[in-house]
């Protein structure tokens, strides 16, 4: 199958056996996907790969209970036995559930949504991609100390059908382009790396090559090198309590881990317990809970053109939307999907079911989880700071299982001594709990230093399902928080 | 369940039509069921079938990989059209490392045929009674029940013609009373001993514990690490440290330290894709049968991984642990073990004066220092004190920031038992691990609101 060939007739025609057979509900996406991804190592193309997938997923509702069946087979006598099979996984789900799983509604949708390119990435000669793409990877190499250059690009194309038996026809069309590089050098005993233009595999957008063009990985090579070894001759932050500010490449993984996941609300209600844990962000908490200061207002928004976690619908049919989930430090609302939202008595979903593909169901995901933007400049923000420290890039981190404990290590940081940026200190880590450390956040960075990043692989699930998720922010300072060297 | 001889003749034939320098063409067909379940309701039932086939064209010293979810005929047409486009494009490398050659091997002495034909009316009975078990003890319950099939094959332009069919099931069991939860997993081959009951016993007895979690100082502690938690260790040192590429980065902790002693002599970790204990897979992703590797030897720095890649540039065969071809991460070891010692779990405990008895970690991090191997991360249910040789208490949750070097350093025992973990959803990843006492393990935090 291409995505040309997408069997629209027969997706019709597996509605219907649908309703015949008696579902409550059902929805069938057939996706068609492509991802190109090119490697260049030390001077060299390490790896140039292209990979096709197609196959559908039949979701059903039956007696309450969820099934859910796939098959890469797109003939009409596999994709009735995967109906089946998920009949079957439904109805025998059934016989132990006591509570049927109402649905919000939604208005069934025809519609078309395609995201925004200049140029196709698929169209672009493989030449000229290398041609980029080693020009960048050379521009890291050099000093004895460098031991690894890594540089690549990305380029996704995926094409999704979704129709339900509520009467949902929905065609969409995403591309997406991304590229980074990362450089380690060695001194010793010493290890350092540095990435460009951030970590987590760079930068990634809806977008077409214009994007990975406008990214300047040259220039971000040549800082880059010229960063990690300094770091190399670097001292560590002091350990302590001080302010630290983050930059937008930090406040990334920040908001991903102790906003995003705990603001999931099929979480929230236990459904992650056996994996990545649970939350405490419940739902007796909602709209009462202060998570922050009322400098800090989060939304979900899969409204946003170039976001990765944008779309024009969901993969249950709901129309994309901008939801506050933190509105001035207090919590206020979920990442949700129609049958969790409906147990806790909303009136609608706000449109996060997502799947990565195909092949398994969709679960309750973040879109576009952003820091609004406040008015200060980043002098702004480090003014009056006796001493402190600017992070940037993340380079480990780890969250608790209720989301409360984080710690994180950023690839560099610079001193903030009387309001100035100085030196560089390697292996920052700090920590903190998350509703005291967003409590203590004092100053948010202004508009034009908010930026948007997308990272491709946010794991949840059972199989395990990576998700392309966005993230905006500007700089963000909070005071009080416990640093120290990474040792 | 696709076959031995479907899928091999499948990839034989792209092999024979194409005609090029070389050709090496890998496939993985895999089926889950997947119940999830959550407060005694199931919300997620899955099934799922699908097949990546993987085509490595050479051709005048270039390389080129693609890859496809189909087995018909026009997909891999198109596939390896793909493959040979790409190989068009690549700047020549200085020299390509040959296939493997001509190793046959094919085995489904790991495929239980009742693990397969195993139904969904099945999980949900087993459920059933679980749910009613657990709701007698006054108990909620969450978790997972994972049935499936994998078949691994590799086939050349070399010889090579590798076929691995096998079968997993397992559980994940997270019990919650009040204040306190327990957690047990399983994994085996045969359905038959995924024995679910005990496992809803072990995780019991954690959460209906008589006393509430306490809150314990900071600081060193000894601990006695339970399987799951020596394993996800480990597993982390295998991502860091014991593939070749680590170690030509300078990035692996074993970088400039071979034959020098970096761990206790009691300590000794390897690789084996053959053990019967271990989810075993005999060849890897180029064909080439897996070597046991023994990584670190009586605490000394002693090997590491090698595909036919990184064996060329160290001068050494490959130890069969390439990755797929299009993974850039290097050959990585999946089937990693822990020699077990002489005392049993239970003297382990009795030895201990004061220390904490961890059965599995949360959200372990090792990329804070590798060279150091320095990890963070976070107890999570079933975590209690030990004093005096007794268990004692539950222990509400505590974040480690800690050197593994300096952790298996001073090793105060490791039992003879051991325990195989992984993951059943996955296909690949697998750790036998015993249990193991630590003289000094670093609290750096703990979890409160």
């Amino acid at each position: 199958m291409t995505d040309r060939t997408l069997p629209r007739d027969l997706l019709a025609q597996l509605i219907r056996h649908l309703r015949r057979r008696g579902v409550d509900y059902a929805d069938v996406r057939c996706e068609h996907l492509l991802h190109e991804s090119l490697v260049a190592e030390e001077g060299r193309v390490a790896s140039i790969s292209l990979s096709e997938s197609a196959g559908v997923g039949v979701r059903v509702l039956v007696k309450g209970s969820w099934g859910f069946a796939s098959t890469p087979h797109l003939t009409r006598a596999r994709l009735w036995q995967a109906a089946h099979q998920a009949i079957e996984l439904a109805r025998a789900s059934a016989t132990v559930n006591r509570q049927p799983r109402p649905l919000t509604p939604v208005l069934p949708a025809t519609a078309r949504h395609a995201s925004r390119f200049a140029i196709d990435p698929f169209t672009v000669p493989l030449a000229k991609k290398l041609d980029y793409l080693l020009w960048a990877n050379t521009a890291l190499l050099g000093p004895d100390a460098v031991k690894r250059a890594t540089s690549h690009l990305d380029f996704f194309k995926k094409r999704k059908l979704f129709v339900s038996t509520e009467g949902a026809a929905i065609d969409q069309r995403i591309v997406e382009s991304g590229a980074g590089l990362e450089v380690v050098v060695q001194h010793g005993a010493d290890v350092q790396n540095r990435s460009y233009p951030n970590s987590h595999h760079g930068a990634l957008a809806q977008a077409g090559f214009e994007y990975v063009k406008q990214l300047d990985l040259v220039g971000g090579a040549k800082t880059a090198q010229r960063e990690a070894l300094e770091l190399l001759r670097a001292k560590p932050p002091r350990a302590g309590q001080t302010t630290i500010i983050l930059d937008p490449t930090q406040v990334v993984m920040q908001l991903h881990e102790s906003c995003g996941h705990p603001t999931e609300l099929d979480r929230a209600l236990g459904q992650e317990l056996s994996y990545a844990g649970g939350s405490f962000m419940t739902p007796e908490h909602l709209g009462r809970l202060r998570y922050g200061s009322d400098q800090v207002t989060i939304v979900a928004d899969a409204t946003i053109p170039g976001g990765v976690g944008s779309f024009g619908f969901d993969d249950e049919g709901v129309p994309a939307q901008r939801v506050e989930l933190i509105h001035q430090g207090k919590f206020v609302g979920y990442l949700n999907s129609r049958e969790s939202a409906a147990r806790i008595g909303l009136s609608a979903s706000g449109g996060a079911m997502r799947a990565e593909s195909w092949a398994v169901p969709p679960l309750v995901r973040m879109t576009n989880v952003n820091l609004e933007p406040g008015r200060a400049t980043l002098e702004e923000l480090c003014r009056g700071v006796k001493h402190g420290y600017l992070l940037s890039t993340n380079k480990s981190w780890s969250i608790d299982d209720r989301r409360l404990n984080f710690q994180f290590t950023t690839e560099i940081g610079w001193e903030i001594v009387d309001g100035k940026l100085g030196a560089i200190v390697k292996n920052p880590l700090y920590t903190g709990i998350t509703p005291q450390f967003w409590g203590r956040c004092t100053g948010v960075g202004r508009r034009e230093d908010w930026r948007l990043w997308g990272v491709p692989n946010c794991a949840k699930g059972e199989p395990m399902q990576l998700m392309h998720v966005g993230h905006g922010g500007s700089y963000a300072r909070f005071d009080g928080v416990a640093i120290a060297p990474a040792k | 369940m696709i076959g031995a001889t479907r899928l091999v003749n499948e990839l034989a034939r792209v092999v024979k039509r194409t005609r090029t320098d070389g050709i090496s063409v890998c496939a993985h067909a895999r089926t889950r069921r997947v119940f999830r379940f959550a407060y005694d309701a199931i919300h997620q039932g899955l099934a799922q079938e699908g097949v990546s086939v993987t085509v490595k064209v050479l051709a005048d010293g270039r390389t080129g990989v693609a890859s496809t979810d189909a087995l018909d005929a026009a997909s891999l047409t198109r596939c390896v059209a793909t493959a040979r486009e790409i190989a068009r494009h690549w700047p020549p490398p200085d020299q390509l490392p040959a296939l493997p050659v001509a190793y046959r091997l094919r085995t489904t002495q790991d495929y239980v045929p009742a693990t397969a034909r195993s139904t969904a009316a099945d999980g949900a009975a087993a459920l059933k009674r679980l749910f009613h078990l657990c709701k007698g003890a006054g108990a909620a319950l969450a978790g997972s029940l994972v049935t499936g099939e994998d078949e691994f094959a590799v086939v050349n332009s070399t010889g090579v013609a590798c076929y691995a069919g096998s079968t997993v099931a397992g559980a994940k069991l997270v019990t919650m009373y009040r204040q306190l939860s327990g957690y047990a997993s399983g994994v085996t081959r045969h359905v038959k001993d995924l024995h679910l009951e005990q496992l809803l016993e072990r995780s019991l007895r954690q959460s209906l514990h008589a006393k509430e979690p306490a809150t314990v100082p900071l600081g060193a502690y000894e601990v006695i690490l339970e399987p799951e938690a020596v394993a996800e260790l480990i597993s982390w040192m295998g991502y860091t440290a014991f593939g070749a590429k680590h170690l030509q980065e300078r990035t692996s902790f074993l970088a400039g330290r071979m034959g020098e002693q970096v761990m206790d002599p009691q300590v000794t970790i390897y690789d084996d894709g053959n053990d019967p204990a271990a989810l075993r897979l005999p060849f890897d992703f180029e064909g080439t049968p897996k070597q046991r590797v023994v990584l670190v030897d009586r605490g000394t720095a002693a090997g590491v991984v090698y595909d036919t890649t990184y064996g060329a540039r160290f001068g050494e065969a490959s130890t069969g642990h390439a990755m797929p071809a299009d993974e850039v991460d290097g050959p990585l070891p999946l089937h990693l073990g822990m020699a077990p010692g002489a005392t049993g779990r239970a003297e382990l405990i009795r030895r201990c004066r004061r220390g904490l008895l961890i059965p599995r970690f949360h959200y372990v991090n090792g990329l804070l220092n590798p060279r150091e191997a320095l990890m963070t991360g976070l107890t999570r249910e079933g975590t209690f004190l030990i004093e005096d040789g007794k268990v004692t208490r539950p222990v509400r949750t505590l974040r480690f920031t800690q050197s593994m070097l300096e952790a298996f350093g001073r090793v105060l025992g490791i039992s003879r038992e051991r325990e195989l973990v992984a993951d059943p959803s996955q296909e690949l990843g697998c750790a036998v691990a015993p249990t193991v006492h630590l003289a000094a393990f670093h609290f750096t935090g703990r979890s409160e609101q």
